[in-house]
């Protein structure tokens, strides 16, 4: 391609990242603004809005609630994740398309029939709503990404390390302990991290599952469909900050061992 | 070890992997699903589910015009916004594919913080970037390019495009992007040098080669847009009536859940029909070279 395509690729290129990063920079702008209308012109600068929702206490509440459904969601979904990965990418077997077609159906089910059958669900066989049942419920959701991401770091671990290992007199376990695991260990680490950034995140299905006792994005769901206030875009843009910081140390981990 | 016994450790090791995951998701997935299924047969008697099978919950939402009307809108913006995904990828995956060299790894995690962030927060900044009183609307205004608040740019069709398109562009860019880069340079540098124009070496040699990664990504972008339910709500306004929302209504207030699972279930029916024809007439088509399989 002759180099003036490049550099249309590239302003395009260029052009697309904007769109992308249009709106969260946006709503940072006016998370600083002093007014309380978001609009322009800006009228000054202030961290008032930022140290108004750190003093809010529902919104801590919320942030606790969100912590004990990540942590157990990133559990749940670590260990399911790494053996499916395992799977797919070291075994073959009759019946492995179904196997997969398994893992991925909570994908290809819109959010909302999914969140309703767990409804209906739970309602015939009698289990109230709780924190275990948004665990469960996000889990589902949440699998078949972190088993991509674990997947697609054991694709590139050259499998004749696994067999030499075999060669040299290992028993499986052996094999997996001192050689898959620790290959696999930054695929485990991403997956995890993202794990935990998509359970902070996911929002329709905690919504349904979720009983009394509501995760941040369900209130800030409830705030933000009546009234957008300066003080929500700093709570939205402490979470964006937040999760950029999980994907970058997240990717960093992923690309570590791909490169390697 | 005799490979007998090498044999029976790896069949022990696959069951101990598949079971796990196996039962997980038969309890809390296909269950739950098997559970909603069951539903759509069942009838609703003022605030009591009555267990007698009939297909009357079927044939009030087939025969429906409202339902019909919102079951074929939900699969256009699949279509719609899956094929404008694609048009704005493609070029995109392109260049980070064959021209990026050491950012590629950073441009594409820039590309998936958004979609982690959650559709929540992206909605959200949506909203304060479109309203009427809005970031764009009064910079407009300030600049004294417009007089009065353009509305259309909240709360209609318009919105709800933008916002699905900003959505779910990464999954058309991911496996477009990993088709494009699996592609080997000397196809396109052999039909350029034998004369070939961009276009044609695009639907000639590139279409047909990175077909898997489009046939994906058109897959993923569809089934996320029909299944949405939080942007056009939160978007579109008084066009935000979807079959989604409609299906919710039915388990929330109406208290009609026999018809809220059948309407749901035909949902689903329709979104895998068309799925199954698209992926097949992609497959038989000259572009389907890439799935095929070099011949």
């Amino acid at each position: 391609m002759r180099l003036s395509g490049w550099a249309a690729l590239r302003g395009y290129t260029f052009v697309v990242y904007g769109f992308v990063y249009l709106p969260i920079m946006l709503m940072g702008l006016f998370s600083l603004n002093a007014s309380d209308m978001i609009a322009f012109p800006l009228t000054g600068f202030t961290f008032d809005w930022y140290t108004q929702i750190l003093h809010d206490g529902r919104i801590f509440k919320g942030l606790l609630t969100t912590m004990a459904v990540a942590f157990p969601v990133t559990i749940i979904t670590t260990v399911l994740g790494s053996m499916a990965a395992l799977v797919l990418t070291r075994h073959k077997f009759k019946g492995k398309t179904a196997f997969l077609a398994l893992l991925v159906l909570p994908f290809f089910v819109p959010k909302l029939i999914f969140a309703i059958a767990q409804v209906t669900f739970l309602n015939d066989v009698g289990i109230p709503k709780g924190l275990y049942t948004v665990w469960i419920s996000q889990s589902m959701i949440i699998l078949p990404f972190v088993t991509v991401i674990i997947a697609s770091v054991l694709f590139r671990v050259d499998k004749r390390l696994e067999e030499a290992a075999g060669d040299l007199g290992a028993t499986p376990w052996q094999t997996f302990r001192r050689v898959t695991l620790p290959l696999m260990k930054n695929g485990i680490l991403a997956g995890s991290f993202i794990s935990f950034v998509l359970s902070n995140a996911e929002y329709t299905v905690s919504y349904f599952t979720s009983g009394r006792a509501q995760p941040l994005s369900v209130l800030v769901a409830s705030d933000f469909r009546f009234h957008l206030s300066p003080s929500l875009n700093a709570l939205a843009m402490l979470i964006v900050l937040f999760n950029i910081l999980v994907i970058v140390i997240s990717e960093w981990f992923r690309r570590r061992s791909v490169q390697a | 070890m005799s490979s007998k016994r090498i044999d029976r450790v790896r069949q022990l090791t696959l069951l101990a992997l598949t079971g796990p995951n196996v039962l997980f998701l038969a309890v809390f997935c296909v269950a739950p699903l098997a559970v909603l299924f069951s539903y759509s047969f069942f009838q609703v008697d003022f605030v009591a589910i009555l267990r007698e099978p009939t297909l009357a919950n079927y044939a009030r939402v087939l025969e429906s015009a409202t339902y019909r009307g919102l079951v074929i809108k939900a699969l256009m913006y699949g279509i719609g916004i899956a094929a404008i995904c694609s048009v704005i990828a493609y070029p995109l995956a392109f260049f980070i594919a064959k021209r990026v060299k050491v950012y590629k790894a950073p441009l594409l995690t820039l590309l998936l913080i958004p979609l982690y962030t959650g559709d929540l927060i992206r909605i959200f900044a949506w909203r304060v970037v479109l309203g009427a009183e809005g970031v764009l609307n009064s910079l407009l205004m300030w600049l004294g390019i417009i007089k009065e608040p353009i509305w259309v740019l909240l709360f209609s069709p318009f919105s709800t495009v933008v916002v699905l398109t900003y959505n779910y562009l990464p999954f058309m860019v991911l496996p477009l992007w990993a088709a494009i880069e699996a592609m080997d340079d000397s196809y396109l540098e052999a039909a350029m040098d034998l004369g070939c124009r961009h276009a044609a070496t695009f639907f000639k040699v590139v279409l047909p080669l990175t077909g898997a990664g489009l046939i994906a990504g058109f897959m993923m972008v569809f089934v996320l847009v029909v299944g949405d339910y939080l942007t056009p709500q939160l978007i579109g306004g008084s066009s935000g009536v979807t079959v989604t929302s409609a299906i919710h209504d039915m388990f929330g207030a109406a208290f009609d859940w026999p018809t809220g699972s059948a309407l749901a279930w035909v949902l689903l029916t329709a979104m895998a029909a068309f799925i199954t024809a698209a992926v097949y007439l992609f497959y038989k088509s000259p572009w389907g070279r890439g799935i095929r399989g070099a011949k």
